[in-house]
């Protein structure tokens, strides 16, 4: 360790790395998507409207190629009967509803999908909710099949995808989600430093497991203030008291007392070895807080509520390419930051025995 | 000895003096800092345009000041070190 610190190399790894981060994570355009279908309510047996506008669509350029379609499922669809391009974001597409919906249901919500030969297929989920007068699914079903759904296009080229409330901020992935990964990385070789320094009594143990601490803590705050301006703009709130806001506020807390704990011992063995021991049971305490207590009830936060942290619609494979990268980035700067900050106290400590030493040479000065 | 006493003395006002200037400095940038954030003062309307991107922004500005808010914390440390070894070296 103390050889890799004077090494360059990972360094630059982390700097290059995250300057790929930026770069990419920011210039890769979001896949088109549709944000707005108004209005969002319709009844059976009547010609309706529909404004709808589009995200990073291109109407205008595949005006040729734009189709429309009202959907509950490939075989109960309804295709839109006029297509008016506005913009490259924004058209308006008139229905033309059956008397009846093809579902014992009174209110019905439908998909809308739409397909040309630039964007690929879009589908807006729950987009139009349509309601029935009188319910007869046979009949429904006899006029609701018009509509083929065949020969959908795929978007070329290399897009994150689009998410409805989050838009752009869905990059957020690769500078909040990522800080506390690294952050986890970063606390889990603190909690090693700290085992190998009850183990061997070496004081440098102390010292990387403070700096890896203190780095961590930083990540975390960055995480902390980062999340909660993404909260505001997309969950409506800086702070919501969320289960996962709530807890990683406590296991912050518990990592910020390792400080206090450090400088309550003036002795420094004694410092050492009590702040080496709290750091493992800190340590402990936050996998609970962090992975555990949040799956346990409901969350703002994907992942959470009983599903799996990185399921396959929050993270497609475009993002992993930015993402895990982020992680390593993060990991190597806050690597960096910690043998600073190891390095320092390592000064301090030889200061402070010089200082001790040599304190007769203090009353000639 | 005197002539020592007055150096040690002067090189004390000068290291007081820049610890001063380099304080006001971080408090200025600080503010400008807040200034400037609050003088643009982006609506939620600024902030969901263009697709939220600027909540990107804002995410990769507030871990930028992070960073720096660090390493003033880390360059005071050092400066406290360096003034010991000067002293006492």
């Amino acid at each position: 360790m103390d050889k890799l610190i004077r090494q360059n190399w990972w360094k630059a790894l982390g700097v290059g790395i995250m300057v790929y981060v930026f770069t990419v994570g920011m210039l890769v355009p979001l896949k088109p998507g549709i944000t707005t279908v108004a209005p969002g309510a319709a009844r059976t047996g009547t010609d309706v409207t529909l404004d709808i506008t589009g995200y990073n669509t291109h109407f205008l350029e595949a005006e040729d190629s734009v189709r429309f379609w009202l959907k509950l499922d490939n075989e109960r669809a309804l295709s839109a009967r006029a297509v008016q391009v506005l913009g490259n974001n924004a058209v308006k597409v008139t229905f033309a509803f059956p008397e009846y919906l093809p579902v014992g249901e009174k209110v019905q919500p439908f998909s809308i999908l739409m397909d040309n030969a630039v964007d690929g297929a879009i589908i807006r989920p729950d987009a139009v909710y349509v309601t029935q007068d009188s319910i007869n699914p046979a009949l429904g079903e006899a006029a609701w099949d018009n509509a083929p759904i065949a020969d959908l296009h795929t978007h070329v080229g290399m897009t994150f995808p689009f998410r409805n409330i989050l838009g752009e901020t869905i990059r957020n992935t690769y500078y909040h989600v990522s800080l506390w990964l690294a952050m986890m990385l970063i606390f889990i070789a603190a909690m090693v430093y700290s085992v190998r320094y009850l183990r061997t009594f070496d004081s440098r143990n102390d010292h990387w497991a403070a700096a890896l601490t203190t780095v961590g803590v930083l990540l975390g705050w960055l995480g902390m203030v980062t999340g909660a301006i993404w909260a505001k703009f997309t969950w409506g709130a800086f702070w919501s008291w969320d289960i996962k806001q709530f807890t990683t506020l406590i296991a912050l807390l518990i990592y910020m007392a390792y400080f206090v704990l450090r400088r309550a011992f003036p002795d420094e063995a004694q410092q050492a070895r009590v702040s080496a021991v709290y750091n493992v049971f800190a340590f402990v305490a936050l996998i609970p807080l962090i992975y555990v207590l949040p799956r346990l009830t409901d969350s703002l936060h994907p992942g959470n509520g009983g599903n799996p942290a990185f399921g396959s619609d929050d993270l497609d494979n475009t993002m992993r390419m930015v993402f895990y990268p982020a992680v390593i980035g993060w990991t190597l700067i806050g690597g960096w930051i910690a043998s600073l900050l190891y390095r320092t106290a390592r000064v301090e400590e030889s200061q402070w025995d010089g200082y001790e030493t040599g304190s007769q040479n203090k009353s000639t000065n | 000895m005197l002539n020592n006493l007055k150096n040690s003395d002067f090189s004390r006002a000068k290291i007081v003096l820049m610890k001063s200037i380099r304080f006001s400095l971080t408090v200025l940038l600080l503010l400008t800092l807040q200034v400037s954030s609050f003088a643009q003062a982006p609506t939620a309307d600024f902030m969901n345009s263009m697709g939220k991107m600027y909540v990107v922004v804002a995410v990769i500005l507030a871990i930028f000041v992070g960073i720096i808010l660090f390493l003033v914390f880390l360059d005071r440390r050092l400066t406290k070190i360096e003034n010991q070894i000067n002293d006492h070296g």
